[in-house]
This record gives C-alpha cells, structure tokens and sequence, in this order.
C-alpha cells in the first residue's frame, strides 16, 4: 500500500544492511507475508522473528541436533524443521501455547538433510535424508504414504547378473518446483532428476535374480545430465517456476529454462536429455564456492551467497540485463551460511556464522519535501510556465461551484486496488484445472489465506 | 442478523426503560407502521432478512435510539466497538473504562487503574486486549478476557491523546500533547520509534489497512503520512485556511483520508493527489476533537450542538440528525458489522447512546 508514495520507479535489488538480528541461526527464511523469518538453530531450537518488532515471537523446540532445514506453509500458518536428530517437525503457529507444541512428527532412519512443504498443500511433505535417499510423505487420509524417489535405473545396466553395475548416485538436493506438479532433484552424479508428484508407479526392485520386491515408486519424468557440474549442491526456482539456477561442486551456478515435460508416460518412459544452461555465473577470480542462492520475487535478480571464509559476500546479477553481473555486497567479516530473498520487497536476510541475520534493504531517501503540504521536490531547477489564467481573479461563488462540481464525482472506499504483489504469478506449465493441482488441492491443510498469529504478550513465555 | 433481533425486542426495551431517561419507545412507531409495508412494497417478500441487505440503496439510515447508557461520572472521551461487535468499549475524563454488551446494553465490566483521564482507547485486532491512551503519560494494555492491566507503556512526556494498533496487532501507534507520535512494540511494552511529527499536540493517528502507512494530524492544522516501516514522512495535506485538525483515518481501502477539521468540516481527501474530494458539512465543530467515521455509504460524526449527523458518502447531504443528547457529542463509533452506531456526550448528559437501524420493515 505505502508503494504508490514511495517509489516512482520499480523496486531493485537490496545494498545496504537495514538490520541486524542476533538470532544465534544457522539459517533464516522468510515467510509467504514478509513479516517473519524463520530462523534455524545449531542447538536444535527454531525461532520465529517479527520484523516488525525485530523480536523473536516464537521459539519452536523440539530437536536434539541441530536444525538442517525449515519450511514455511503457503500462508505461514505452518513451519516444519528438519533435523540431524533423524525427525521432520511441524509447528502450527495458530496454536498459541507456551511452550510451542508440535502438530506432527515424522520419524526417518537417517539423519534429515533438508525437508519442504508441497507449495499447495502442507500435509505433503518432501524429505531428503543425508544417506541420498528422498522420501515424499503424504499424509492425507486418502493417500496416507511414504514413497521413495528412485532413480530409474537404465536397463542395461541391470543386465547380466541383475545387480546393478553402476552404483546409484546418491541424491544430494530434493525440492518442489514453485507449482508442486514436480520434484526436482540433484544427485552426486551430476544429474536433475525430475519427478511426478502425483503418479506412483510400481517398481521392480531385483534383491537378487530369484526374489523380486514390488515397490510403490514416484514416476520419474525426466533426468537432465548437467556436463561439467559435478555433485548438484542447491536448486532454487524463480517465483513463476519458469527458470532454474543450479549449484554445483564445481563452483558454478547454472541457470536453465525449465522444459515444460508432458503428463508422465504410462509405460514409464522418461525423457534422458542433457540441459543447456542459459547462464553460467561464477567468481572469476577468487573461485569461491556458492552456500545459497535466491530469486528476486520478479526473477530479474540472481544473489548468490559466496563460501568465502573471511567476508560475507552476497553478489547480485542482473538476470533482466542477459545475466550481467550487477554488484558485490559487503556484509563485514562474518562469513555467509545462507541467504534468503523477500516474498515480495527488495530485501534480503543473509545468516552469518555467528549467528545474525542480516536484513538488506534498498534505501529510500529522506523526502524533505513532504514535509511541507504541496511542495514537490525537483533534481534540478525548472523554468516556471505560468498558466494563462493562474492569477485571474476568480468569482468566490464561482469557485465554490466548480468545487462542488468537482465533488460530485464518485469515490470508491472499499475495493482494495490491486497491489504490486505478485499474488497468482503464472506458474510454468500449469493450466487451467491442472489434474496435478487438484490433487494436491484434496484434503487440504486448514492454513487459509489472511490468518494472523496471535501476539503473546512478552510475559505470558518468558518468565 | 436481523432475525435474531426480531427475536428480542421486548426484553431489550424492558432494559431500556431503566436505564435512559428520555428513550422514545421505538417498539411502538416499528409496529405501526408494519401492515403497510407489503402493500407499498412491489417486491413479494419483504421480511426480515431481505430487509438488511437491500434496504441502503433504497432508503437512508433510519436510526433510532434502542439503548442510553450511564456509568461515566465526567465527560466520555471515546468509544469503539471490539473487532466482533459484541462489545463497546468506552473511556472518559473519569479515569475509567467501561465495557458494555452491544446487544443488551449491560456494563460488562469497569477497568480502573489510570491516574489521569483517559483520551482515547482501541481494540487489538482478535479483541484480547484494549489499549488506552491518558493524561498519566502513559499507555495502558489491557487484558478483556481478565479485566486487568498487563502493560504499562511508559515513554511519552506530556498527555497521550490517540492511539491506534495496527492491521496485526503486534504495534500500536500513539500520539499527544509532547508533539511526537510513538510506534510501541506492544508484547514488549517497548518504544521502537519517535516521529518527530508535528510542531502542537498530535489528536489523531492511525494506521491503514495493511499496515505499511501512518496517518497523523495535529493541532498545527497538518495531516501527515508516514511509512510505518522507515518512519520516513511521504505527504503532507494542507487545507488553505490551516484549521486546527481533529481526527483522521484511512478509508478501508487506505485510498482517501477521512479528516475532521475545527471550521466544523469534514473533507475526505485523495492523498495521492493531495486533492480533497468531499467536504462534509453542516455539523458544529470549533472547539473538540471529535470523531468521524465511515459506516458502509454514510460518513458519521458527533457535533457540538449534541446531535449525531450521517451524512451521504457520495451526495454529501445529511440524511438523518440523531437528537437525544443534551450536550456535545464527542464520541461516535460504529459496529463492524451490523447497522449500529454509538454516540457519548460531555458532563451535562454523560450517557452512551445505542443507535440500532432495522429499517422500515421493521
């Protein structure tokens, strides 16, 4: 709403640290309103900070190791926390408890790596263990499940003896792309492996060549080769799910178009086709590594958090501008662990390795100017064109009546302009009654649009 | 709505009795007029719940008085419904604040613990908690469910005057007689930030509906905008003639300011264009600060010749004068859902009135 005064011209990117929050965190996201961030500790504990207040409103604790990951629900009713301590939380903030109390568990036999919410629907869960293996957990009556994401494995390899001869790389990244339709994955081979979320085939599994196992699987749709990249380490998407950046070991962030893949093929066929990236970012000179990377809300900026020891360097491409490298930021010396980019505003929250969270911001400057009722404020001096009739002595009367006439027209004080939030961007390859959405769409999650989290009262928790 | 008042009435008008002392009997001129309306009425069905949804385009606001409250000793200062209507709040220059039930007109409750008369008072979004603003220098939270204070905001230096929360609740904007206007961290009791606003005592602030701006105006004749996030000031509205300002308040789209002003006008200004777009006039206005608000297509507002004016939206032309108090009206408020409004008047008549509209049906 403050936009319309604000900024006469679009938003860009962030370049000055706004605030700095000492949150102990190892990471930070913020969720779908921008009013919060999330932000995960070493210690196991998670916590949710106002950014209004710069207060933390929440602390979630129910880790014994440290928190690898965090999600926030589509209207940040839920937040889920992944942990080393093999266990995938869900937190229902409508719930004001002191202490916060956990709405679901969900237990894995392998310490969690990372773990997302379906973009649609908060019981579908997607989790990534730090043995490479991906499990999607639905946990909708209907469809009460928990399948593993397998490689399908090429079948010539499995010939002769049955056993594989090429080990299975192990997956290193596992996320939803921004439509829910898909899952993307990055594995220790190089390779993006691309899943439906909605089909389950069944799948072969040969133990050996007398005993074969029949597993539920999720049907793979594509698996892209990504020549040169080494282990895929991070996968993130544009708001509309039409571009993909990719990190990977050897340093470089790729950029791709993502194909639109057709619905998934009955007899299990899956396209096998190398992706092109359209733009390849990297430091030229000091090679540094990437931890994170994040789309501006619009897709015209790439910021990519360097892994550099001594500085927290957060570098900023113009994706608009054929992905021209647009600034460095200098965040001090507390090397960078993770970055995170607004829903919505140019603003940025970067973790630190001691634990704060940097807030970017792009500064307005001071208007003066409005300070004063009917002053505008000019770059540079204007030759003054007076109007024929400017100092005409006008009829009071007259004046009155234009004034009045000029009332006459109606106003409008309900409907709510549209704002410049993107609120339903186009997401790539989705129709109109998408099968796919719509079963994600069945028994939803009760975290509806316009809920707000109740605010306790400081003394009510922490004494 | 309207069909569980039909319900009602008799015993509510038993209550009325009791408490106001000149309330006319609004049950009789409703039944008179009953048997006529089917056979002026074109359309088949004019009952009940018809009646609430289709009666404003056809007819103005028939308001009539159902319920006169008294408790207050000293002059009542302010009045806002809870966020569901169910309850209204009241405040005055007797230090206290009373609680009423909206549909029975009972006192619900009576919060003392101000040292000096209260100003201003304002509901937290989910109607837990009751802010208000005193001439103690402080800011007082309030806990409805219990009844008792379990904030103190201390950090203004002269009266508070206005206040308000914001969309989320979580910030409470104020304003008074040390010039500046104060955003509160509200869980923390914490100031998180001093607009130096105005050069005289702020009377009003607020916020819009999502939050992001600050409107304020004060004695200076100003009425300013801010961003709530950077406090930055983004417009300054100016009438020619300067008069001393007295309330403001967003549209409920935040597109126009609601601003009462002491040459007793009301304009409702564009901020964008910094144009005024209607003026509202016909009320007495020179020497309060007195309240303004929307009700649907109405604009209301108190007066100081002790009556309660509605004005059209569009037409600005008054469509009904609600008579009864017998001196200036101060405060006003209106229920967030239903056709309600709530008037209060200074110490020689100390009574809260409940205005109910049912329509002719009725």
């Amino acid at each position: 709403m403050n936009e319309s005064l604000i900024s006469p011209f679009n938003i860009t990117h962030p370049t000055t640290v706004q605030t700095s929050l000492f949150a102990l965190a190892s990471l930070a996201r913020f969720d779908p309103t921008g009013r919060y961030v999330a932000t995960a500790r070493v210690d196991g504990t998670a916590a949710i900070w106002d950014l209004d207040t710069r207060a933390a409103v929440r602390v979630l604790d129910g880790h014994v190791k440290a928190v690898s990951s965090l999600d926030w629900s589509r209207h940040s009713r839920y937040v889920l926390t992944a942990s080393k301590d093999w266990n995938v939380v869900v937190w229902d903030l409508a719930n004001s408890c002191v202490p916060a109390q956990r709405c679901a568990t969900l237990r894995f036999d392998a310490p969690v790596v990372s773990a997302s919410f379906h973009p649609r629907n908060s019981r579908i869960i997607l989790a990534l263990m730090s043995t490479g293996e991906a499990y999607l957990v639905d946990q909708r009556k209907a469809h009460r499940a928990r399948v593993e994401l397998c490689e399908v494995q090429d079948e010539s390899d499995d010939e002769g003896a049955g056993t594989s001869s090429r080990p299975r790389s192990a997956i290193t990244v596992a996320r939803f792309d921004p439509s829910g339709k898909h899952i993307f994955m990055g594995t220790s081979g190089g390779h993006i492996l691309v899943f439906n979320t909605r089909t389950k085939t069944v799948c072969t599994s040969l133990i050996n060549s007398l005993v074969a196992v029949y597993l539920s699987a999720l049907q793979m749709v594509a698996r892209h080769k990504v020549t040169g990249a080494g282990a895929i380490k991070g996968l993130e998407f544009t708001k509309t799910g039409r571009q993909l950046v990719a990190n990977s070991a050897d340093r470089t962030l790729r950029q791709f178009t993502v194909p639109l893949y057709p619905p998934p093929a009955a007899d299990g066929a899956f396209i096998d086709q190398e992706l092109e990236p359209t733009h390849r970012f990297n430091d030229p000179i000091n090679r540094t590594a990437w931890h994170a990377m994040s789309y501006s809300p619009d897709g015209e900026w790439l910021a990519g958090g360097a892994a550099d020891t001594a500085t927290h360097k957060i570098y900023i491409w113009d994706i608009s501008n054929d992905g021209q490298f647009a600034s460095a930021l200098d965040g001090g010396r507390e090397p960078l662990l993770h970055l995170h980019w607004h829903p919505f505003k140019s603003s940025i929250a970067s973790t630190t390795n001691q634990g704060n969270i940097l807030i970017w911001h792009c500064p307005h400057p001071e208007r003066w100017g409005a300070f004063a009722g009917g002053f505008e404020e000019l770059d540079e001096n204007v030759e003054y064109e007076e109007r024929e009739d400017e100092f005409d002595i006008e009829d009071e009367a007259d004046m009155i009546r234009r004034k009045m006439k000029a009332e006459e027209e109606e106003v409008d004080i309900d409907t709510v302009p549209e704002t410049a939030r993107p609120r339903g961007v186009q997401l790539h390859g989705v129709q109109a009654g998408d099968e796919d959405l719509a079963w994600a769409d069945q028994e939803l999650d009760d975290d509806l649009e316009g809920w707000k989290m109740r605010v306790i009262m400081e003394d009510d928790w922490d004494m | 709505m309207s069909v569980e008042m039909d319900v009602d009435p008799p015993p509510q008008s038993a209550v009325t009795d009791g408490h106001g002392p000149s309330p006319p009997e609004p049950s009789e001129e409703n039944h008179t007029p009953k048997p006529d309306v089917p056979m002026t009425e074109s359309s088949p069905k004019p009952d009940a719940s018809d009646a609430s949804s289709g009666k404003s385009p056809r007819h103005g606001p028939q308001y009539k008085i159902r319920y006169s409250l008294s408790g207050h000793t000293r002059s009542i200062s302010s009045l806002k419904f809870s966020p569901d209507g169910s309850k209204l709040a009241s405040s005055g220059a007797d230090k206290i604040i009373k609680l009423w039930d909206t549909y029975t007109g009972d006192v619900l409750r009576t919060l003392v613990g101000h040292t000096e008369g209260i100003s201003d008072i304002a509901w937290s979004n989910d109607g837990e908690h009751l802010a208000s603003a005193s001439d103690d220098k402080t800011i007082r939270i309030w806990d409805m469910k219990v009844g008792t204070e379990i904030k103190t905001l201390l950090g203004h230096t002269n009266f508070v005057f206005c206040l308000n929360y914001n969309p989320n609740s979580n910030l409470l904007v104020s304003g008074g007689f040390d010039e500046t206007v104060r955003v509160w961290d509200v869980a923390r009791a914490k100031s998180l930030k001093v607009l130096p606003a105005h050069s005289d005592p702020v009377t009003s602030v607020s916020f819009n509906h999502d939050g992001t701006l600050i409107v304020s105006c004060a004695m200076d004749g100003l009425i300013r905008i801010w961003d709530a996030d950077s406090g930055q000031c983004l417009k300054t509205l100016v009438d020619d003639d300067n008069p001393i300002c007295s309330h403001v308040k967003f549209s409920p789209n935040s597109k126009f300011v609601l601003a009462s002003t002491q040459d007793s006008t009301i304009r409702l200004w564009n901020y964008q264009t910094s144009r005024c777009v209607k003026t509202y006039s016909g009320h007495t206005n020179r020497t309060y600060c007195i309240f303004s608000c929307f009700k649907g297509k109405y604009v209301v507002s108190g007066s100081e010749d002790a009556k309660v004016y509605i004005w059209d939206l569009q037409t600005r032309q008054i469509l009904q004068v609600l008579e009864g108090h017998r001196d200036v009206v101060l405060a006003v408020a209106t229920h967030p859902t239903k056709e309600i409004i709530a008037s209060a008047s200074m110490e020689k008549d100390l009574t809260i009135r409940l205005w109910y509209d049912e329509g002719p049906s009725m």
